[in-house]
This record gives structure tokens, sequence and C-alpha cells, in this order.
């Protein structure tokens, strides 16, 4: 809708598959925790070089879908990510009720 | 911080890397195998990004403290739906004057540091450096997850985001889900 009304977006996405649901413009991949798309906590170096590159796809995205996987790597094994809620959300409570 | 080996490089990102098997499972079977849309909107980017003006949009459910938060006891109520209204933020936001209300991610992160989300001071210092034109006045938050139904989101919230946008004169709009 932005993009419609004029606006070049860049699309900054973890879960960049959802390509296929809504055709996104320009699409920055991370390979980072959900919650903290452009870096940790304190981490100021990183999210100024990821905010960074994302803002660099304005500049080399040259046809709608382009898609560019950023080379950043997240400091912590999958394992020892905490990014989860306190409690499950409840749509995700609910469907594991259901199993 | 570290980038990725050359080998790791030519690897795609791993959208599931931290969702776990469940989360995966359920959000992977809401991705068809082929795009459903016919095409994709594009606006040419007209100017340098050194001369362009951005504004950040995030959807963790920020609102400036004062202002109505989003409502997460709807999605309590309600679990297939989501809060489809928008906020505006002030240039100047920080942690410490923004709340995040999200149901499905640990927000304490953001809390203490709005630049993993909505990185402004990141932004300031793009600007300072020129390597960006300059900051837009305001910026945006949405609640990300919408449940079973975007037609609220997509008639009301969005267009009114994007006329926002356009009285500022934005040029370029950074969106980053969480």
């Amino acid at each position: 809708m932005i993009e419609a009304a004029g606006i070049p977006t860049v699309t900054l996405n973890m879960i960049w598959v959802y390509q296929n649901v809504v055709g996104m413009p320009r699409v920055a991949a991370i390979e980072h925790p959900f919650g903290r798309p452009y870096g940790d906590v304190g981490d100021a170096d990183t999210q100024r070089a990821v905010l960074r590159a994302a803002l660099g796809v304005f500049e080399t995205a040259r046809e709608p879908g382009h898609l560019e996987h950023l080379p950043f790597v997240w400091h912590e094994d999958p394992k020892q990510t905490k990014w989860h809620p306190a409690e499950p959300s409840p749509i995700i409570a609910m469907l594991k009720k259901r199993q | 911080m570290r980038e990725r080996s050359t080998d790791e490089k030519a690897r795609q990102v791993d959208p599931w890397r931290f969702a776990g098997g469940f989360l995966q499972k359920v959000l992977s079977a809401r991705i068809p195998d082929a795009p459903v849309w016919d095409e994709i909107p594009w606006a040419p980017v007209s100017k340098p990004l050194a001369r362009s003006k951005v504004t950040l949009l995030s959807t963790a459910g920020l609102s400036m403290r004062g202002d109505p938060p989003f409502d997460m006891e709807m999605e309590r109520a309600k679990p297939t739906i989501g809060d489809p209204s928008w906020r505006r933020l002030r240039a100047d936001a920080t942690s410490a004057t923004v709340e995040a209300n999200h149901l499905h991610i640990d927000t304490g992160y953001i809390q203490r540091d709005l630049d993993v989300a909505l990185p402004l001071a990141r932004l300031r210092e793009l600007v300072a450096a020129g390597e960006v034109g300059a900051v837009a006045e305001s910026h945006y938050s949405i609640m990300g997850y919408q449940g079973s139904d975007t037609s609220r989101l997509e008639r009301e919230s969005a267009p009114a985001i994007a006329s926002a946008m356009k009285s500022e004169e934005v040029d370029l709009a950074l969106l980053a889900p969480v």
C-alpha cells in the first residue's frame, strides 16, 4: 500500500519466504531472532550495519521482488537465543491445545 | 558482529533458524509453493539515499507513552484476530518514551533498547555521517499479528500510514517485521 502510494519500500525480513503470500517490492533477508531484526540490545555496531545494508537495497534493487540475503550471523546459537514471550501467544496456546 | 563467510554467504538466510519446530510447522503451512499475487507494486527510487528522507516502520506494537497502547485484550479474547490499528512515533522516541505491546515476542529487548527494532538513533548517525538525507518527523508501528483477517489493516491503517508518510514528503520507507 505504501509502495502503491508512490513511496519506495524495503522490508527487512526474517521470514522472507512470505514473499509468496505478500509480494514485497524489495526484501533484505536477515537471519536474526524474532523481536530483534536490527541486532541485540546495546550492539550499536550491528544495528548500524544492518540498517546500512537494508537501506542499501534501495540502491541495488532494479525490479519488483528483489531479494537480498544479508550476511549477518547472530552471535548466539539458536538454543541459547531467548525470544519467546513469557507465555505462549493466545493463538499458539489454542493450536497446541488442539493437538 | 560477524558477517557470514563466503560459504555461508552462498547460502540463503534460513527463515526458520530461531523459530522452533512447532512454529515453523504452523507458519510454513500458510505459505503456498507459488506466489498468490499477480504483480508486486513498484515505486522507483528517485534520488540518492544521501538526499532521501527516511521513515521506519515496525510491527512490534509500539506506541508513544501517553497514547492508547495496542489492544492485547482483543487478541486474548479472540486469538484469531490482532489489533489492526496503527501508531505514529516521534523521531525522538526512545525506549523510555515508547511502550511495546506484542504477545508473540519477548518485548523486553525493545524496552531496553528501541534500536533493536526501530533504530532511530542509528538512523540519526547515518544522517550525521551524510549517508542518509534526513530522518522523517514521524515513524510508524502496527501489530504484526493480524490473524485470519487483515482487511481492516489493509483498508484503514495502511492507507492512513501511506497518507501520513506522503504528507511529510518521505522519500523511502524501511519496514521491519519483528
